[in-house]
């Protein structure tokens, strides 16, 4: 048989398990089961890759097959693929301190529950919370020798309420997933603040939109972190030229108190014990006190690209690696939060996140918070919702004026080329100048 | 042992009647009603990593979801492992025991469709023949040759795959459809433009459109110039409002969103809220995601959700429709075997009275971005326009570097200016350019 030049074949053996709460109701409780793998190779030229479900059922007979498969698709293949030499290796994954697995559905729907139960408070019209876990053993082997095995269970859950008067209608949302066991109990708390929040909002005046200057609380501005820095630094990105961070390696992008981290190592929602190349994670500085000093990378856009970290591909199971954040945090800086509200004097706070999206290739981004506060003289006064943030990348980074001390880390999903993977973005508060906020008001 | 036989036979061909069959017995010998949702197909697809193809993906599915609901107790589980049925109707039993009791009429009994059959299959596809897939990413190129704009991406692939429900009252429908499309990611300085297609059938796709029109629009969209905050009348592309539809139109259709009380229209069915001009409609007979059967097997028909403004229906599924007194549209959606079936729709059509939108001047939007930060219960939002620019006679002058667009969604379509004569076919969606005026922009 005709050999790779390379291979690597990533394998998820997983089961998962999701619980559905709509008001008060237990809606669904269901678990599933999956056996996936992603087997790639190279010849002479790019990628060929083979999906294949039920993998541990197949025989040394099949895969050998699927080899020549991926083979023959290859040769459809035209770029050359060069792939940097990095340091392969597995973290521990951290213990958990109470396995989900072991935890029985209907106590489960118990302690969700109580969660969902404690929203449905005076104006709430409707209540919903869900749950999921998601664990399995991933075995990792490449043609190079190198092979790693790890197992890991990520579980959370969200819970949210939507409040009525008259014609008006808010809506409050909590959420927490870890890698570090089961988070459902006495939380009972996440369920009365989502329902509080939507019944404040009710009162809440529409914010009125323009530039003006604005303090990014922690999940917003690790959002910005997240979606404005780090995708912008995503090693394909720069490859294709799709970045405004291309060709900027070393320059001053920002201001001098900003320092942007993606760190895969820490025992966060994105923690990964090795990435999808069988590369050992480490922690990569994206901006260093202002000045760009490293993309993240997989081997492939390490070697064509240059100046950053391999250890950045992951994958969600059944999927082709692509270059992934995972922990992405601006560091803390040495302002209070007083001081963060008090320099901006007048203004608005903007606090928590919808979501949001970028265009790296053109720069620009747009997030919406959940709600915010109006900044009169140095302090808080009027709340106000539906506001959304908009920037370009680079003018925003000369923009950040001040960072406060008090990071605070928010687990989520990231989504790129069609996969959703476990990430965790984090900030301390913000002072924006010059932001362009968008509103109805 | 014997599972793994069958289950390596079904990954080899079968159209799985044998395990479908061995899942349904043993549901029903446990007193459950029962339902296999069975999906088994191959596909492939060719990455561009620049103008140069970097990935050539294979994939084959296997997977099923399988439901069981006994005195109104509803529990669902899903696998890829076909030695794994067992365990799987067996989570499915263990879920329903904890899910509360609610009313239930019964699963799809056997029944015929609203119309006879679908044109949904291409033997030019059905192989998923590489060289195929490699011939339109080549289209796209040459088409794109000499736009004057950067190819940083973009991705050729072709699929058939088999969708079959069955279920313990002699339900049983199949259906096997092909897929092809294509895309193209550009840049030209910091420009970007994307586009797309995609199609049933290999003759009804074109690659050399989505290859031109990808550079045109980074090419155009190059040195745009500021715009001052203020109301302006707006055009949206059929893109950025199939982008607002999906986000909170589409949800706010839904029966139990409505029941509840997540939507903005509930209470509201006879009501006339949106612009007289306009009607909204499920389709399923035509585009891409057209079925004769929805995910539990139930015909599927038009349903027409807005009527010359009027709310005239809301969409179900079965769960939903027994829960409230209602009957199902044919409205239950599945994305893959994993989870329950949802209430969705299939082929969404935005029509009405249609005119010359484009005569005076007015701010044209691409896309938008950030469509899903939009609050889904209220239709508030505020995004950011990509390649936007002014249109003047229907023809795009000067663009727009950047512009944020706030408003409502239900009071946009509620004031609405006007529905464009042409539609954009997006397979599960017909969708028009809609002129709105004294929308708030927001500049730089």
């Amino acid at each position: 048989m005709e050999s790779p030049d390379y291979y690597d074949i990533r394998h998820v053996n997983g089961s998962s398990v999701h619980i559905e709460i709509d008001n008060g109701r237990i809606e669904s409780a269901s678990g599933s089961f999956s056996d996936t793998a992603v087997l790639r190779v190279l010849k002479k030229s790019g990628w060929g890759i083979v999906s294949i479900e039920n993998y541990g059922s197949k025989s040394k007979k099949e895969i050998n097959e699927y080899i020549k498969t991926a083979l023959r698709y290859a040769s459809a293949t035209a770029e050359k693929v060069e792939l940097a030499e990095a340091k392969s290796g597995i973290l521990k994954v951290p213990a958990m301190k109470e396995d989900p697995r072991e935890i029985s559905l209907e106590e489960k729907c118990g302690l969700l529950m109580e969660i969902e139960r404690a929203a449905a408070i005076k104006d709430i019209i409707n209540t919903r919370a869900n749950y999921t876990e998601g664990s399995g053993t991933v075995h990792f082997e490449d043609s190079s020798g190198n092979e790693y095995e790890y197992e890991i269970c990520r579980s959370g859950y969200s819970v949210s309420a939507v409040a009525k008067r008259g014609d008006i209608i808010q809506a409050g949302r909590e959420s927490e997933h870890t890698i570090l066991g089961l988070n459902l109990r006495h939380k009972a708390e996440k369920g009365r603040s989502a329902a509080e929040r939507a019944v404040s909002l009710l009162d809440a005046k529409p914010a009125k939109g323009g530039i003006m200057d604005a303090v990014l609380d922690q999940e917003l501005a690790g959002v910005f972190a997240h979606e404005a820095v780090g995708h912008a630094s995503e090693g394909d990105l720069v490859k294709e030229g799709v970045s405004v961070l291309k060709g900027k390696m070393g320059e001053r992008i920002g201001n001098g108190i900003l320092t942007v981290v993606d760190d895969p190592t820490l025992p966060e929602f994105g923690f990964m014990p090795v990435d999808c190349e069988g590369i050992l994670p480490a922690r990569t500085e994206i901006i260093k006190n202002g000045v760009l000093n490293s993309y993240l990378h997989n081997r492939q856009t390490l070697a064509a690209v240059g100046d950053g970290d391999a250890g950045h591909a992951r994958a969600q199971t059944g999927e082709v690696p692509v270059v992934r954040m995972s922990n992405t945090f601006i560091e803390n800086g040495d302002s209070s939060y007083d001081e963060v509200i008090a320099e901006c004097r007048n203004g608005i706070l903007l606090k928590g996140s919808r979501g949001g999206q970028v265009d790296p290739g053109r720069g620009v981004f747009q997030f919406n918070a959940e709600y915010g506060y109006l900044i009169e003289n140095g302090e808080l006064s009027g709340m106000v919702r539906d506001l959304s943030l908009s920037g370009e990348i680079l003018k925003t980074l000369h923009d950040i004026v001040l960072c406060a001390d008090d990071r605070r880390m928010n687990p989520g999903y990231c989504g790129k080329s069609g996969q959703n993977v476990p990430v965790t973005d984090g900030s301390p508060h913000l002072l924006l100048k010059n932001a362009v906020i968008g509103g109805m008001g | 042992m014997m599972a793994d036989a069958i289950g390596n036979k079904i990954a080899n061909g079968d159209d799985g009647s044998e395990i479908i069959d061995r899942i349904l017995n043993a549901g029903r010998k446990l007193g459950y009603e029962t339902e296999v949702y069975f999906v088994t197909g191959k596909g492939i697809n060719l990455e561009l990593k620049g103008k140069l193809i970097g990935e050539a993906c294979g994939s084959e599915t296997w997977a099923m979801g399988v439901r069981v609901i006994k005195d109104g107790r509803i529990g669902c589980s899903s696998t890829n492992s076909p030695s794994r049925w067992e365990d799987c109707l067996n989570s499915a039993i263990a879920g329903s025991k904890f899910s509360d009791m609610q009313e239930w009429g019964g699963m799809a009994k056997p029944s015929k469709p609203a119309v006879s059959s679908l044109n949904v299959f291409d033997k030019n596809i059905a192989d998923c023949d590489i060289a195929t897939a490699k011939e339109l990413i080549e289209r796209m190129l040459s088409a794109a040759e000499g736009k004057g704009a950067e190819i940083a991406g973009g991705s050729g692939s072709l699929s058939v795959g088999t969708t079959t429900v069955a279920n313990t009252e002699g339900v049983c429908y199949s259906l096997e459809k092909t897929g092809c499309g294509v895309s193209m990611e550009t840049i030209d300085g910091t420009s970007t433009g994307y586009e797309f297609d995609s199609s049933g059938f290999l003759k009804d796709l074109d690659p050399e459109r989505v290859g031109r029109e990808a550079c045109e629009m980074a090419v155009f969209s190059k040195n745009g110039g500021d715009i001052a905050t203020g109301k302006y009348d707006v055009i949206l592309s059929p893109l950025s409002v199939c982008q607002l539809l999906s986000a909170v139109v589409i949800p706010s259709l839904s029966g139990r969103n409505v029941h509840s009380k997540r939507s903005y229209l509930e209470g509201k069915l006879g009501e006339c809220v949106f612009d007289e001009k306009l009607s909204l409609y499920d389709n399923p007979f035509e585009g891409e995601s057209a079925r004769l059967y929805d995910a539990e097997g139930v015909p599927t028909k038009r349903i027409d959700f807005v009527k010359d403004g009027v709310v005239e229906a809301f969409a179900y599924d079965l769960r939903t429709a027994y829960r409230y007194g209602e009957k199902s549209t044919g409205s239950a959606v599945r994305a893959g075997a994993g989870g329950a079936p949802v209430i969705g729709t299939h082929n969404i059509c935005l029509d009405g009275k249609r005119e010359n939108i484009f005569d005076e001047k007015a701010v044209f939007a691409t896309g938008i971005v950030g469509a899903h930060t939009a609050n889904g219960v209220t239709g508030d939002f505020s995004v950011e326009l990509s390649n936007a620019s002014w249109m003047n006679a229907g023809v795009k002058e000067n663009p727009i570097k950047s512009a944020m667009l706030s408003g409502n969604i239900f009071d946009m379509l509620k004031n609405l200016s006007g529905i464009s004569k042409e539609s954009r076919d997006f397979g599960s969606g017909v969708i028009p350019y809609l002129r709105f005026s004294e929308l708030s922009v927001i500049g730089r």
